[in-house]
C-alpha cells in the first residue's frame, strides 16, 4: 500500500480495508491541540506542517534526564494518548525534522563533525532535505538520489540547474544558517510548575497547588520589583487535554492571595467550564503573560487612606470582571457625535489608564464648571447650548442643564432601539398632542422642542434626520420623542419615536 | 531590633494611625453619618438617610419605573457629591431592552459626574446581588445603585446580607425593586427604608406661546419604613407618616432635593435643612 493508490485498487487488494474519509480541519485542530499539550515540556512549541510539531528543547533536555529520555517520555505519553509518534532530535529544525522523519538514528550528536554529519545524513534521500516533489524528481533524474550526492558535488552548477532551494536546504541541515521556529504561544514572561509523579484528581489538591504556584510567581515577580498585569493557569492532564485559565488586572499584582482569588473569580463565573480533572492532572503551571513594574508605594500618610480605597475599588473591579467578564464593568465617557446613540462609548473598567485620564478630567471638569458658573450665573437657555467661547474648550457637547429652569437636555435612560409610538399632532411637522406607548396613552401637557438632529452627512450615512421633543405628560412622566424624516422633503407621512425617559 | 523595641515601635504607629483616622475621618465604631434630603423626609428619618444601610426604593405603578431611577440617582448623586469616590451602578444585563439603558449625558445632566460611575451588567438577579454585597463590604465605592428586577431571590436574609454587607463597608446600598410596584407596602425586608416613587409633574417655566415647558426631574416620594431604632435619642417619632407622598423636585445644580406642595407648583421656597451642606448649597444664596 503506498500514498496516492486509488481506493478501489487499494480495496481490490486488501477485501477488509476499512475506509474513513479524511477531515483535515479536525486534524489540524487536534495536533493544534496536540502542540498545546507539548508545552508541557518547552514553552516554544510549534506545528509544523500538517502532520509535525516542532519543539525547541535547548536548554530544557536535562530537565526530563537528557534528549533520550525526554523523547522516550514524550513517546510513551502520546501513545497512552494513543499516538505514534516519530521523533527527532537535532542541532537545528532542519535536522530534527530530517532525523524524525527519515533517519533510524534518532538523535544527533551535539556538536556535529563533518564525519558524524555526512554518516547520519549522506545517505538520507533528498525527500529529507523538505524540497518539494518536482525538484525531487528533476534532482533524481539526474541521478541523485541521497543527500550525499549533493553535499560532496561542487555547489554553483546544482544551483544554476536545480534553483538555489538544495543548496540552501543543505545549509540549514548542516546548521549554516539560521532558522527559527514560530510558537504557537509567546514565552510567558514568569512562570513556576509543578509535576506531579502520581496525577491529581480532586479540586483541593489542585487548589493547594495553586495557592504555592502563586507564592512562587509572586516571589519570580517580587524579585524584579514587578506585579502580574495577565495570568494564565495551565493544567495539563493526563490524556493530553489542556485547560487555561486567563485572568486580567487592572493593576499590577504582586500578592499571591489575590491572584488567587481572582482564578478562583473566573472559575465561578458563568461563561467559564468548571475544572474538569478527568483522569488527573500530571502537570500545573501557572504563568504571568505580562508584568509591569509596580508602581512606587503611596508615601505620603495623608493620601494613604484614599489610595488604600482606590486600591480596594480596584481589587473589585477585577473581582466583578473576573465573574462577570471585563465587558459587563463598564466606565463610560462622552464622545462628541451628534447622534444621541453614539455620545458615549463604553470601556471596561479593568483598562487602567483610561479611568485615571478621565478622573483628572473630571477635576478639570468641574473647576471649569465652577468658574464658568462664577462668571455667568444665568446662561441663556436655548438649544444651541454648545457655544465653545465660552468653555474655551468644545469637549461637552451636552451641558449639564438646558437653560433657566436646570432641565437636563438628555434623558436618564435611552432605548437602544427607539420604540415607535402613535402619535398625533395638529400639523405634520408640528410637537405632538398626545401618543399611545406601550399600549397607554399619554396626553402631553408640556413640550420643548424640537432639537434638529441629523445624521453626520459628510459620513453619507444618509439616515434620516430627527426632530427631537422633551415632553412631559399629565401625569408627570418625561419623555424623549422624535419624529423622523423632515416632512415633506425626506418623508410623507411622519414615524414617531420614544428614544428615552427622564424619570 | 528586640522583640521590645518591635512592640513599642507597634503602638506607636498604632497611635500615628489612630491620629490620622481621627484627623481624616473613617474610623472604626462611629456612627452612622446621616445625609440630609429635605425638611419633612429629615425629620421622619431622623436627621437624614444613613450611609451605611439599606435603602429600598420601589416604583408605585410600573410607569414610574424611570421616576425611581431618577431619585436612586439623585441620592447616589448626594452621596457621591461627599466622598471623592466612585459609584457603582448595578443592574441586571436585560433591563437595557425592557427599560432603556442608563445613558452617559442624561446622568451628567442629573447631576452625576460620569468619570466616577462604573456600570455593571449582571446576567440575573442573583450575581446582581453577589456584585452589590462585594461592593458594598469593600467599603471604597461612594455608593452602591443595584437595580433589581427579578424579586425571587429577595427575601428577608438576602436583605439582611446586603444591610450587614452595607454596614460593614459604610457604604449607603441604593436598591431599586423595578418589579415591586403596588407591593411596597407588603414587602418584608431587613432595609433600613423604604420608599415608593410615583412621577410627579416638574415645576413648568412659561413658554412664550403654546404649551408650558418641562422642567426639571420631579417625583412624589412616599416614605413607607423607616427604622428608627438607630436613629438616635432625638428622633421625632410623631414625623413619620407612611401615608404622605411629598413631593421632591431636584436640582441637579446645586445637589439638593426641594420639597414642592402638590398641586401648588407656584409655591416652591428653598429648604434650609437641605442647603446646609457643601459649597454648592451656599451659592445658591448669594
Amino acid at each position: 500500500m503506498t500514498i496516492g493508490l486509488s481506493l478501489a485498487d487499494a480495496r481490490a487488494r486488501h477485501p477488509n480495508l476499512v475506509a474513513v474519509e479524511s477531515a483535515p480541519m479536525e486534524e489540524a485542530r487536534l495536533l493544534e491541540r496536540l502542540c498545546d499539550w507539548c508545552s508541557r515540556f518547552t514553552p516554544l512549541a510549534a506545528l509544523d506542517c500538517a502532520d509535525g510539531l516542532m519543539l525547541d528543547i535547548s536548554g530544557v533536555a536535562h530537565l526530563f534526564g537528557g534528549e533520550e529520555a525526554l523523547i522516550e517520555d514524550c513517546r510513551d505519553r502520546l501513545a497512552a494518548q494513543g499516538f505514534t509518534v516519530a521523533a527527532g532530535v537535532g542541532g537545528n529544525p532542519r535536522a530534527a525534522w530530517a532525523l524524525a522523519r527519515f533517519s533510524r538514528v534518532k538523535i544527533a550528536p551535539d556538536p556535529l563533525s563533518d564525519k558524524a554529519f555526512a554518516k547520519l545524513f549522506h545517505d538520507l534521500p533528498l525527500a529529507a532535505l523538505g524540497l518539494d516533489d518536482k525538484t525531487v524528481a528533476d534532482l533524481a533524474r539526474a541521478g541523485l538520489r541521497r543527500i550525499g550526492d549533493i553535499a560532496l558535488r561542487p555547489r554553483a552548477p546544482i544551483a544554476a540547474r536545480f534553483g538555489p532551494m538544495p543548496i540552501a536546504r543543505l545549509d540549514a541541515l548542516k546548521g549554516l544558517e539560521r532558522s527559527s521556529i514560530a510558537p504557537r504561544f509567546r514565552p510567558p514572561d514568569f512562570c513556576a510548575e509543578r509535576r506531579f509523579a502520581s496525577p491529581v484528581q480532586t479540586f483541593q489538591a489542585i487548589e493547594a497547588t495553586l495557592c504555592k504556584l502563586a507564592d512562587d510567581l509572586v516571589v519570580m515577580l517580587e524579585r524584579q520589583a514587578k506585579g502580574a498585569r495577565r495570568i494564565e493557569l495551565e493544567l495539563y492532564r493526563v490524556d493530553g487535554d489542556v485547560r487555561r485559565i486567563r485572568v486580567g488586572a487592572s493593576r499590577p499584582l504582586n500578592e499571591a492571595r489575590a491572584i488567587v482569588r481572582l482564578i478562583a473569580e473566573r472559575l465561578a463565573s458563568r461563561d467559564e467550564e468548571p475544572i474538569d480533572a478527568g483522569y488527573g492532572v500530571d502537570l500545573m503551571r501557572l504563568a504571568c503573560l505580562a508584568a509591569e513594574p509596580l508602581a512606587p508605594s503611596q508615601a505620603e500618610l495623608e493620601r494613604a487612606h484614599e489610595a488604600e480605597r482606590a486600591r480596594a475599588l480596584t481589587e473589585l473591579l477585577d473581582r466583578l470582571s473576573a465573574r462577570l467578564g471585563a465587558r459587563a464593568v463598564t466606565r463610560r465617557e462622552l464622545i462628541e457625535a451628534h447622534l444621541p446613540e453614539q455620545a458615549e462609548a463604553a470601556a471596561p473598567a479593568t483598562l487602567g489608564q483610561a479611568r485615571l485620564r478621565g478622573e483628572n478630567r473630571h477635576c478639570q471638569e468641574r473647576s471649569d464648571e465652577a468658574i464658568q458658573r462664577n462668571a455667568e450665573p444665568t446662561t441663556v437657555s436655548g438649544l444651541l447650548r454648545h457655544s465653545p467661547s465660552q468653555t474655551g474648550v468644545s469637549r461637552r457637547p451636552m451641558a449639564r442643564n438646558d437653560g433657566l429652569n436646570g432641565a437636563p437636555a438628555r434623558p436618564l435612560r435611552l432605548f437602544v432601539r427607539p420604540e415607535p409610538i402613535e402619535a398625533l399632532a395638529e400639523v405634520p411637522d408640528g410637537p405632538p398632542l398626545r401618543f399611545r406607548w406601550r399600549r397607554v396613552l399619554h396626553d402631553i401637557a408640556a413640550i420643548e422642542g424640537p432639537e434638529r438632529i441629523a445624521a453626520p452627512w459628510w459620513r453619507r450615512v444618509g439616515a434620516p434626520t430627527r426632530d427631537y421633543f422633551r415632553a412631559e405628560d399629565s401625569e408627570g412622566r418625561r419623555f424623549w420623542l422624535y419624529r423622523e424624516g423632515l416632512w415633506g422633503r425626506e418623508t410623507a407621512q411622519a414615524k414617531w419615536f420614544v428614544h428615552g425617559v427622564f424619570g | 531590633m528586640s522583640p521590645g523595641d518591635r512592640a513599642e515601635g507597634m503602638v506607636r504607629l498604632r497611635r500615628a494611625v489612630a491620629h490620622i483616622e481621627a484627623e481624616a475621618g473613617p474610623a472604626g465604631g462611629r456612627a452612622a453619618r446621616r445625609m440630609p434630603l429635605g425638611r419633612t423626609l429629615d425629620a421622619a428619618l431622623g436627621g437624614g438617610l444613613a450611609d451605611d444601610g439599606l435603602h429600598e426604593i420601589a416604583p408605585a405603578e410600573p410607569q414610574d419605573g424611570a421616576a425611581a431611577m431618577g431619585f436612586a440617582l439623585a441620592l447616589a448623586a448626594r452621596f457621591l457629591s461627599r466622598r471623592p469616590a466612585s459609584a457603582l451602578l448595578i443592574g441586571e444585563g436585560f433591563a437595557a431592552h425592557e427599560a432603556g439603558a442608563l445613558y452617559g449625558p442624561g446622568l451628567i445632566a442629573h447631576g452625576l459626574p460620569l468619570s466616577r460611575l462604573v456600570f455593571v451588567h449582571a446576567p440575573d438577579a442573583a450575581l446582581a446581588f453577589w456584585a452589590m454585597e462585594e461592593a458594598l463590604k469593600c467599603g471604597a465605592p461612594a455608593a452602591v445603585v443595584g437595580e433589581i428586577w427579578n424579586l425571587k431571590g429577595y427575601s428577608l436574609a438576602a436583605s439582611r446580607r446586603l444591610l450587614l454587607a452595607a454596614r460593614k463597608g459604610r457604604t449607603p446600598a441604593l436598591l431599586i425593586l423595578a418589579s415591586a410596584y403596588g407591593q411596597a407596602e407588603r414587602l418584608s425586608s431587613a432595609a433600613e427604608t423604604r420608599f415608593e416613587i410615583t412621577a410627579a409633574p416638574s415645576v413648568k417655566p412659561k413658554a412664550a406661546a403654546g404649551r408650558d415647558l418641562p422642567g426639571p426631574f420631579a417625583c412624589g416620594a412616599r416614605l413607607i419604613k423607616a427604622r428608627l431604632a438607630r436613629a438616635g435619642p432625638e428622633a421625632p417619632l410623631q414625623a413619620f407618616d407612611a401615608k404622605r407622598v411629598i413631593r421632591l423636585e431636584w436640582r441637579s445644580q446645586d445637589n439638593v432635593f426641594e420639597e414642592l406642595a402638590f398641586g401648588d407648583p407656584a409655591i416652591s421656597l428653598p429648604v434650609a435643612a437641605a442647603a446646609g451642606d457643601g459649597p454648592r448649597a451656599a451659592s445658591q444664596w448669594r
